[in-house]
């Protein structure tokens, strides 16, 4: 009897733990402190602050983490920061800590150090120091949420990442068009393009040094290569014919696209410096949207071959081209997760379009958000959330982006109406 | 090819009924006097007059040209065939439920079909061009004949 006591009590929990499900883990986020003295110690500290509101602010985007609100009585003295109180953190619910430090080095640039705790063990589950400019405290922030967010959830970390995406103003003929990026969290916001052309789906490259877009300024649609650094741009092939749906592979070193081919349009694939473009489908009709394996050996893209929009699997090389969905409407516009388990989507029936996920074997299809007006699935480095466009009745579109676990869909703040997103991978 | 010369045939019937009317349209009588058209905007509206309709239309979630399409775009290379000096683009224009990268080559496909249908009505295929604006502009589902010079 005594031996059937315990599995009985764990089942009872984890029952409990099911019915408030998403059971996102509670951190507590103390001010970062200082070793530093004096002057420069009251400026480190207020940089520290700073600091600290940012990783909150992070760490509260996720479905998983939930930072308690960081209290400016809560500073630590500099060696309490490898010693924190875990009993104190325990008893307003947290599970996990997050602090650290901001130390002045004598370049000019500052030190952030970056401690993250298991509260019910008391140990200590990572740290890391960064090194960077005084002006860029929160990139180190955003590294620093990364830490906590990797040491809880095991995923990557998405914060020091980059959005990009097609910001509208105006109104049928009027309409204009704009590449923006920005940081994930809205800093930063700047627009690369001035409104002129009618410009479309933004792609970064996998260090979001580079960005490919398409462009109609040269009278029809072609792919551009733009530099973010040094803003000098190119078309990505020397030729006149129609090319959009730009992906760069995992490695950087190619591009994937659909080109026209008088009525055909097929994917090939190209060298990132434009050499030597190779066709990998042949199909009549219009293969579209080719998205690269995170290991780069496979291509995922949608066909109407068969009479209608669906998802295929095929080698970098364009064979073993095989059919993935089999869910009845249409499926669009896939893209590969990160850690390679899925491929997100548009699904379009006769009630509008959703964003779904299934496995790359055609497995696990599921559906992750209601529409009616959702598509364009781009993926967190994480792999556990999704960032898309959603348009309503009115016309107007926005950003918004979802969380794996079943949570309702939240609209990111930017300055105007927006489309075609794409989310950067973390850049070291 | 009896077919073609059927078309043909009709063509130039249709050509001289319009030819016909012009001068009953020029007469005094019309109030307002119409702006001088000229260079290419006098083109542009001699060719929508002439070919009747620069704009063909597909149904959703096709490419192909029926008979209305065609019978308009047989007036349109007739009058091409008379300008062999003159340039056209052909803007064709997706569905506006597909998805943004189907819905461009949607476009282009209608926009190939149809400069395809000209060159075989026999406008050298040096005088067209064309492009797609998917669904990225109003009035979707057609493709249009624009002169470009």
């Amino acid at each position: 009897m005594k031996r059937h006591f315990l599995p009985l009590l764990l089942l009872g929990l984890c029952g409990a733990a099911n019915a408030q499900q998403p059971a996102a883990t509670v951190i507590a986020v103390p001010p970062l402190t200082s070793p530093d003295s004096g002057n420069k110690g009251n400026e480190m500290l207020a940089v520290g602050w700073d600091v600290t509101q940012a990783i909150e602010a992070d760490l509260r985007q996720t479905a998983e983490v939930m930072p308690l609100k960081p209290n400016r009585d809560d500073y630590y003295s500099y060696p309490e920061v490898t010693a924190p109180t875990f009993s104190k953190w325990r008893s307003k619910g947290a599970k996990a800590l997050v602090t650290g430090f901001v130390q002045s080095r004598s370049d000019g640039r500052l030190t952030v150090g970056c401690y993250v705790y298991d509260l019910d063990k008391g140990r200590e589950l990572a740290r890391k120091g960064f090194i960077v400019g005084a002006g860029d405290w929160r990139r180190a922030a955003h590294k620093c949420s990364g830490l906590a967010y990797t040491a809880i959830t095991g995923a990557p970390g998405m914060f020091d990442t980059r959005i990009a995406y097609v910001a509208e103003n105006g109104s049928g003929e009027a309409r204009t068009r704009r590449i923006a990026i920005m940081d994930s969290d809205g800093q930063n916001h700047r627009y690369l393009t001035p409104g002129d052309a009618m410009v479309l789906t933004p792609r970064f490259s996998p260090e979001a040094s580079q960005l490919a877009y398409v462009s109609f300024a040269g009278g029809r649609p072609a792919v551009r290569v733009v530099d973010l650094a040094s803003g000098q741009e190119r078309p990505m092939i020397a030729s006149d014919s129609i090319s959009f749906a730009p992906r760069f592979s995992p490695d950087g070193s190619r591009i994937a696209f659909s080109m026209m081919l008088g009525a055909n349009s097929d994917i090939y694939t190209v060298d990132a410096g434009g050499a030597a473009p190779r066709r990998l489908t042949t199909a009549p009709g219009v293969d579209t949207d080719p998205s690269f394996s995170p290991d780069g050996t496979k291509i995922v893209f949608e066909s109407d071959r068969g009479g209608s929009q669906q998802l295929y699997v095929m080698n970098a090389d364009g064979t073993g081209q095989r059919r993935i969905s089999f869910g009845g409407g249409w499926y669009a516009t896939p893209q590969w997760s990160p850690d390679g388990q899925w491929i997100a989507f548009t699904r379009r029936g006769q009630d509008g379009r959703r964003i779904g996920i299934v496995k790359a074997d055609g497995t696990g299809e599921q559906t992750i958000t209601s529409g009616p007006g959702d598509e364009g699935p781009s993926w967190a480095a994480s792999s556990r959330e999704i960032l898309f466009q959603r348009s309503g009745s009115d016309g107007r579109t926005g950003l918004f982006r979802v969380a794996l676990d079943g949570s309702e869909p939240r609209q990111m703040t930017i300055p105007q109406d927006g489309s075609d997103p794409d989310w950067s991978g973390v850049a070291e | 090819m009896m077919r073609r010369t059927a078309f043909m045939l009709a063509l130039m019937l249709g050509a001289t009924a319009a030819d016909a009317q012009l001068p009953f349209l020029r007469k005094r009588s019309a109030q307002p006097q119409q702006p001088v058209l000229q260079g290419i905007d006098a083109l542009r509206a001699d060719f929508a007059a002439q070919a009747g309709s620069t704009t063909v239309y597909f149904g959703a979630g096709n490419t192909f040209l029926g008979a209305p399409a065609k019978a308009a775009l047989g007036l349109q290379a007739a009058w091409l065939r008379k300008h062999p000096e003159v340039v056209v683009r052909i803007e064709g224009y997706g569905d506006g439920l597909d998805t943004r990268d189907h819905a461009l080559a949607v476009g282009a496909r209608r926009a190939e079909e149809a400069r395809a249908y000209l060159v075989l009505m026999g406008v050298p295929p040096a005088q067209l061009s064309t492009t797609s604006w998917g669904r990225e502009r109003p009035g979707l589902g057609r493709a249009v004949t624009i002169l470009v010079r």
